[in-house]
């Protein structure tokens, strides 16, 4: 029985100005778990993932990364184990070049010579930017800025990795690029969370959703059980809705299906029948 | 809904008209006093000028009930003064009147005097725009101003310094959340940290420069480069008298300074 | 009347291939037009040249015509193209002038700079707010206000100008999905109720399908497809092209090629 790779107990978290952020929130996150947390902007997704990394500090409550309480450690040795890739890759991108940008974090870890390289040149061909390795960052669209922005942490290889909205203003292509870097974390073992509006792609690369409101999570489950009809009511609560697939298949009495693999699954087992309910 | 019924003004919450002893005053009427106050602090030799301008900061002060407010002003000057102060005691020139001596020290009363004579200065200085700030707001001047012909670069350069601190220091904060963590150490060794310097520095700049571009865009959608002159929005009232103390202030200010310049007041204090 | 782009041919300054190749297109008001394509296609750029940001405030080098009914934006001055064509960019923030201490404030900057007389400045300012519904916001800091709220705001702000065209580039883009729809229903109100003439640019094409009539598709600076919204939106050619198709669409296909029937094919292809 290992120990989650983060463990948040009772956070309560209040900002300067007095907002109370989270009020009381409690999470395991286990290793190898692919987990998205979704919610209205406010209501404590990427505060809640800044206390993962010692960015903020708990007002109140308990904060465990890899087993050990957060205390007063350093950000630079939390983030040994839990690398952030944030919104907006214009609020990181220094370098000059490519190499040097994806060179950075995995540098300040203490990495060197040939196998600093190595890594950044696995991150950078995962993100489809092995071309680039010598251009400008700001020679390269919206999209592969952002890109460079996730193989940056990716280069650094922590055990889990937070992507806070990695799909917000990308294109198709991006996107398929986005789901498939996940996909070969997963394989790697790696832990995954991401922050998304979009969810389509909650319910196609997560395992578990997390939902969340005015600094608590209100509910905790695989996409087939969050999006299910029974919690629609939830959702609503928050202002999000569930994707097409899970509505299409709740109007068609095809029971829960949040993707569209299994919307089509379903569709294809009741087979001839046909439409068991009117549209 | 009437047609009487439609605004017609703007409504009461936009510019509001400040009210009571001293903030009721014009704007440009309290930037006049607050400038004269300055130049006559630092131009007008020996202790009369800068007391004089106290005793007037005083009197408005007391009138328009800041009191504690002018705390943090004055708290300011202290780095400033303090060194004047040693400076000025321990080293002022060709001084022989001497208060004791500390070893190699030989602190002078001729020193001390002209130390003095400098903090209170200071202090006025500090004190007329802290009173300006204080019974002000920036966009009630910028306003007045606009009224009166100033150009439309220099006002919004005023109006849009006071909203960008806050933008900017939000941004850093990102960025240096960004940085950190991806192992920039920002709470280790000293000379680790002087090398986050380019990490921080340059998403900050091109950031900022790459808004610019876009916000000279959002600018000109509106117009901004429109000849003639803005409408106003709330006329801050105004009158002769206050017309004419303007005119007094700046008079009396320019006279002393060309009197003090030229030796001519040498008999005040 | 309408806003028309004719064989126009754009070049960024100090780059040496166009951004846009011989574009063609027409923004009729009361109409929405909505504009799809990867990323670096040139959407970005489209909006520039429409609203004669481009080259007019930015520079470049532009060939063929671009005309804000019957005005060249060639040689016309901002405030000029400003009157006629509004634009919205997908930062909130950066649009909001930094100089309003008041929502009020910030929606009548344009008219305050047009020089118009007060009631008009106060007409304008009450009836952008109340276009958009958020009046109640008008006493509220501009820079402390939800990322749709200030969207919303910036909107208000270009329509005080009362422009006959609006470009729109990817305004929702940063959004929550409560910003998104709050944006998203009131550019559908405002297009049918403002009879002004939209563009509007989204990688999110289930909100072009239910607001657009007419659709475009850009590929490296090049119009590849046109017509109605709903045959573009169902072209099989959009992944090709690096759109993701509406989700309906994208259903029906994953249905149809996995072999389900009718007629539960056509009722998984209806938008609930």
């Amino acid at each position: 029985m290992t120990d989650p790779l983060v463990e948040v107990r009772d956070l309560v978290f209040v900002y300067p100005g007095g907002v109370r952020a989270l009020d009381g929130v409690d999470l395991q996150v286990q290793p190898g778990e692919k987990l998205a947390i979704i919610g209205q902007n406010g209501s404590g997704k990427s505060t809640l993932v800044r206390h993962f990394v010692g960015l903020l500090r708990a007002t109140s409550g308990e904060v465990r990364v890899g087993g050990q309480p957060v205390g007063r450690r350093h950000v630079a040795e939390l983030a040994r184990t839990v690398g952030i890739a944030f919104q907006n890759p214009d609020r990181q991108i220094f370098a000059a070049r490519v190499r040097d940008e994806v060179e950075f974090g995995p540098r300040n870890l203490g990495l060197r010579g040939a196998e600093l390289q190595g890594r950044a040149a696995a991150a950078l061909s995962a993100a489809g930017l092995e071309q680039r390795l010598d251009a400008n960052p700001y020679d390269l669209g919206y999209s592969q800025r952002k890109l460079l922005g996730l193989a940056s942490v990716l280069a650094m290889g922590t055990p889990l990795m937070v992507l806070d909205e990695p799909t917000t203003g990308q294109d198709a292509r991006g996107v398929k690029r986005v789901e498939g870097l996940i996909d070969e974390l997963a394989a790697r073992g790696t832990t995954v969370v991401v922050i998304s509006h979009d969810m389509r792609f909650v319910a196609e690369t997560a395992a578990r959703v997390v939902v969340m409101r005015a600094g608590r999570i209100v509910d905790d489950g695989p996409p087939e059980s969050v999006f299910a009809e029974a919690h629609w009511p939830l959702l609503a609560s928050t202002y999000l809705e569930p994707p097409l697939a899970a509505r299409a298949g709740a109007r068609l009495g095809l029971g829960s299906t949040p993707t569209d693999a299994a919307l089509v699954a379903r569709a294809l087992e009741a087979g001839p029948r046909g439409v068991s309910r009117p549209g | 809904m009437q047609p009487s019924d439609a605004r017609r003004t703007p409504p009461d919450f936009v510019q509001p008209i400040p009210t009571g002893p001293y903030r009721g005053l014009n704007p440009t009427t309290k930037l006049v006093i607050a400038v004269a106050e300055a130049l006559v602090a630092f131009t007008v030799r020996g202790w009369t000028g800068p007391l004089a301008v106290l005793l007037v900061l005083a009197t408005t002060a007391v009138a328009a009930r800041l009191g504690r407010r002018l705390v943090p002003f004055v708290i300011a000057t202290v780095p400033l003064t303090a060194s004047i102060l040693l400076v000025n005691t321990f080293l002022f020139p060709g001084a022989t009147d001497v208060i004791l001596r500390i070893g190699p020290f030989t602190p002078t009363w001729s020193g001390l005097e002209a130390a003095l004579q400098a903090t209170l200065r200071v202090m006025a200085f500090a004190m007329s725009v802290a009173v300006l700030v204080l019974t002000t707001r920036p966009d009630e001047l910028v306003a007045d101003l606009e009224r009166r012909g100033a150009p439309r670069g220099v006002t919004f350069v005023i109006g849009a310094t006071v909203r960008t601190i806050p933008r900017v220091v939000q941004r850093a904060g990102e960025i240096t959340d960004a940085q950190r963590a991806r192992g920039l150490d920002t709470q280790g060794r000293l000379w680790r940290r002087v090398r986050g310097v380019l990490p921080l520095a340059a998403p900050l700049i091109f950031g900022s420069l790459n808004e610019v571009e876009e916000l000279t865009m959002a600018l000109e959608a509106r117009a901004f480069s429109a000849a003639g002159r803005r409408t106003t929005l709330r006329v801050f009232p105004d009158g002769t008298g206050q017309r004419q103390l303007r005119w007094a202030a700046a008079l009396l200010t320019a006279a002393l300074i060309v009197l003090s310049i030229a030796g001519r007041l040498a008999f005040l204090p | 009347m309408s806003l028309i782009l004719r064989d126009a041919t754009y070049r960024y300054a100090g780059v040496g291939h166009p951004a846009l190749t011989d574009i063609s297109l027409e923004i009729v008001p009361g109409s929405v037009l909505a504009v799809v394509g990867a990323n670096e296609a040139g959407k970005s750029t489209l909006c520039l040249l429409a609203a004669g940001l481009a080259p007019t405030t930015i520079g470049g080098e532009l060939r063929g015509t671009v005309e804000i009914d019957g005005l060249a934006t060639i040689g016309a001055r901002p405030p000029e193209l400003a009157q006629r064509c509004g634009i919205l960019f997908q930062n909130a923030e950066t649009q909001l002038s930094g100089t309003a201490a008041t929502v009020w404030e910030e929606v009548a900057f344009g008219p305050r700079n047009l020089s118009l007389p007060l009631d008009e400045v106060v007409e304008r300012t009450e009836a952008a707010l109340s276009a958009l519904g958020v009046e109640e916001l008008a006493p509220r800091d501009p820079g402390r206000l939800s990322g749709g709220q200030a969207q919303l705001v910036a909107l208000a702000a270009v329509l005080a100008m009362r422009p006959a065209y609006l470009v729109l580039d990817e305004p929702t883009s940063q959004l929550d999905p409560q910003g998104t729809q709050l944006v998203g229903s009131a550019l559908q109100r405002l297009a049918q109720e403002s009879g002004a003439g939209l563009l509007v640019v989204e990688h999110k094409t289930d909100l072009l399908a239910s607001i657009a009539e007419e659709c475009v598709v850009l590929a490296d600076g090049k119009i590849v497809a046109r017509g109605s919204a709903g045959d573009v939106l169902a072209d099989p050619r959009l992944d090709e092209w690096g759109v993701e198709p509406p989700s309906t669409a994208r259903i029906e296909r994953a249905a149809r090629s996995a072999g389900v029937q009718e007629p539960m094919l056509s009722a998984l292809a209806t938008r609930p």
